[in-house]
């Protein structure tokens, strides 16, 4: 028998155990096979941690890409908590430093989207927390978007929306923009404004999309499995009226 | 810190239906396979898996066919003679049941006498009645139950279709009590839905009635009752959650029914700072 990969029957038992319970199903099999730690970390989603700005006092959401160490950076005042042992020397204009801050352009970046989500967030989720990080790239930036909203507790309901969106922009305009600096620092922020809203259509499309996938297909679907294993109605009652339904059609063709 | 032990039967406990959609062959629990693969230096632990593998198929109410017949009988604890062997009523007989391999053996006699014999044999054949009417394709069992004091009544009844991508499975489990006429028990649904996901619904509506005719056919008029009533219940919980629950988690659009402009949104509030916090150092 060909050897199976352990990380790929991580993956095979995680899509089969309950969804409800995949944070502890993960602790579980990282406590069973500690070699498969970061691997299945790095590849499992898991519900989105929310944290208090202590400089705004706004709710963040924790991912590996707003992470450094055991500190998390807040989109909303740029600072790491708890903040970094080495304080981080200033970004550069085109590079993110070591520590994982995006660079001054794409940190102007970052803040208008984390503004454009907040307003996306409210309309869509009435509640609940965004955050948007970017981070540089050789040759443009990535980003994700994170939205998260928990039923409010206490009322008949309970369940949690989690969406993770991860993208990448590459830079294909940079040649266009050598003008001097009055036209390029504009060229630069039409084309940022125009970047956020690309991402935003992409998160809204693909949110819509996904969220009829729920609704239609899996919520639908297991309305149909329930109606395949009992029938509400008689079973016998059903026969007959198909068996009387084919011999009224049956009587129309003669 | 759970042990190794712990975990792995969690993983056996956790199996959702339609792990082994081909009952005729001696494959075992697809969970079980992956569990290997991730106990490879330990391979002692997947021998000391069978008290799970037990507890696995009698809360699931395995079924199994039994040599020489065509019809499922039920795994449960309510018709477990010890010694990995079960009896059916219906068929009058007694088996082995291999619980890693979910396969029956070594058929013999088995005939039900007793307090109760009369009621389970009244109950089987109203339910049988029952079953037929409302389940396309379902196994079931009565038997006695707590030392021939009560009646245990099951159905199960399984759905796979992996080849689209999903697995459904019921079951029904009540005790009767001929002293007080109660019957009590309760309804699961198993829905596991996995194409390019896992989604799964599992419900577990508890029961709690009386029956006034101390009759299998006043037993199985109540049970039809209410599993009418549940499976209506069920339905409507479809559609509220798409319209309440769902909704209140993300709309499907905004208020104004229309998607965000994104144009005005990127150059709305430019060159404010967001948050309490300035954005420039």
């Amino acid at each position: 028998m060909a050897a199976v990969d352990p990380f790929d029957s991580a993956l095979d038992l995680l899509r089969r155990l309950n969804p409800k319970h995949t944070s502890e199903h993960l602790n579980a099999l990282i406590a069973l096979a500690p070699d498969l730690t970061e691997d299945l970390l790095s590849s499992v989603d898991q519900p989105l941690a929310v944290r208090r700005c202590r400089q705004s006092g706004r709710d963040y959401l924790l991912c590996d890409y707003n992470r450094d160490g055991d500190s998390y950076r807040s989109p909303w005042s740029n600072e790491f908590d708890p903040p970094l042992q080495d304080t981080p020397a200033s970004a550069g204009e085109e590079q993110s430093n070591a520590a994982g801050l995006p660079s001054e352009k794409v940190r102007r970046m970052e803040i208008r989207a984390n503004e454009a989500f907040d307003l996306y967030r409210e309309l869509y989720y009435e509640g609940g927390v965004s955050s948007v990080y970017f981070w540089n790239l050789d040759d443009g930036f990535a980003g994700v978007v994170l939205l998260k909203k928990v039923a409010t507790p206490g009322t008949s309901s309970e369940g949690t929306w989690d969406s993770i969106h991860v993208f990448e922009a590459i830079d294909r305009a940079r040649f266009t923009q050598e003008h001097d600096e009055t036209d390029r620092d504009r060229a630069a922020a039409e084309s940022d404004e125009q970047q956020i809203a690309n991402i935003g259509k992409l998160v809204e499309d693909m949110e819509l999309k996904m969220r009829n996938l729920l609704q239609e297909v899996y919520f639908g679907k297991a309305k149909d499995v329930v109606g395949d294993l009992r029938s509400v109605g008689s079973l016998s009652e059903s026969a007959r009226d198909r068996e009387a339904q084919r011999d009224i059609i049956g009587s129309m063709k003669r | 810190m759970a042990s190794s032990l712990a975990t792995i039967e969690s993983f056996v406990e956790g199996a959702p239906p339609g792990e082994r959609h081909r009952a005729d062959t001696d494959r075992p629990l697809r969970n079980l396979t992956d569990i290997k693969t991730l106990t490879v230096h330990e391979p002692s632990l997947v021998s000391e898996l069978g008290p799970a593998f037990e507890k696995y198929n009698e809360e699931q109410l395995a079924t199994v066919k039994l040599p020489g017949s065509s019809q499922q009988v039920v795994i449960s604890s309510h018709n477990s003679l010890g010694d990995g062997r079960y009896f059916d009523v219906e068929s009058s007989s007694s088996f082995a049941f291999d619980h890693a391999t979910q396969s029956a053996s070594d058929v013999q006699s088995y005939v039900l006498d007793g307090a109760q014999a009369d009621l389970v044999k009244s109950t089987l054949k109203n339910l049988s009645t029952y079953v037929q009417e409302h389940y396309p394709n379902a196994s079931y069992g009565v038997c006695p139950t707590e030392n021939d004091t009560k009646v245990a009544i099951i159905i199960v009844a399984n759905k796979y279709s992996p080849n689209n991508y999903w697995n459904g499975r019921w079951r029904s489990l009540y005790i009767f009590d001929p002293s007080s006429g109660s019957l009590e028990g309760s309804i699961k649904v198993d829905v596991h839905y996995y194409e390019d996901g896992n989604v799964r619904l599992l419900t577990n509506k508890p029961i709690a009635s009386s029956v006034s005719s101390d009759t299998g056919a006043g037993i199985c008029k109540e049970i039809a009752t209410g599993e009418k009533k549940y499976q209506e219940e069920l339905n409507r919980g479809f559609t509220s959650l798409s319209e309440g629950a769902f909704k209140s988690l993300r709309r499907q659009l905004p208020v104004t029914r229309q998607k965000i402009e994104w144009d005005r949104v990127a150059s709305y509030r430019v060159g404010q700072d967001i948050g309490g916090g300035s954005s420039r150092r």
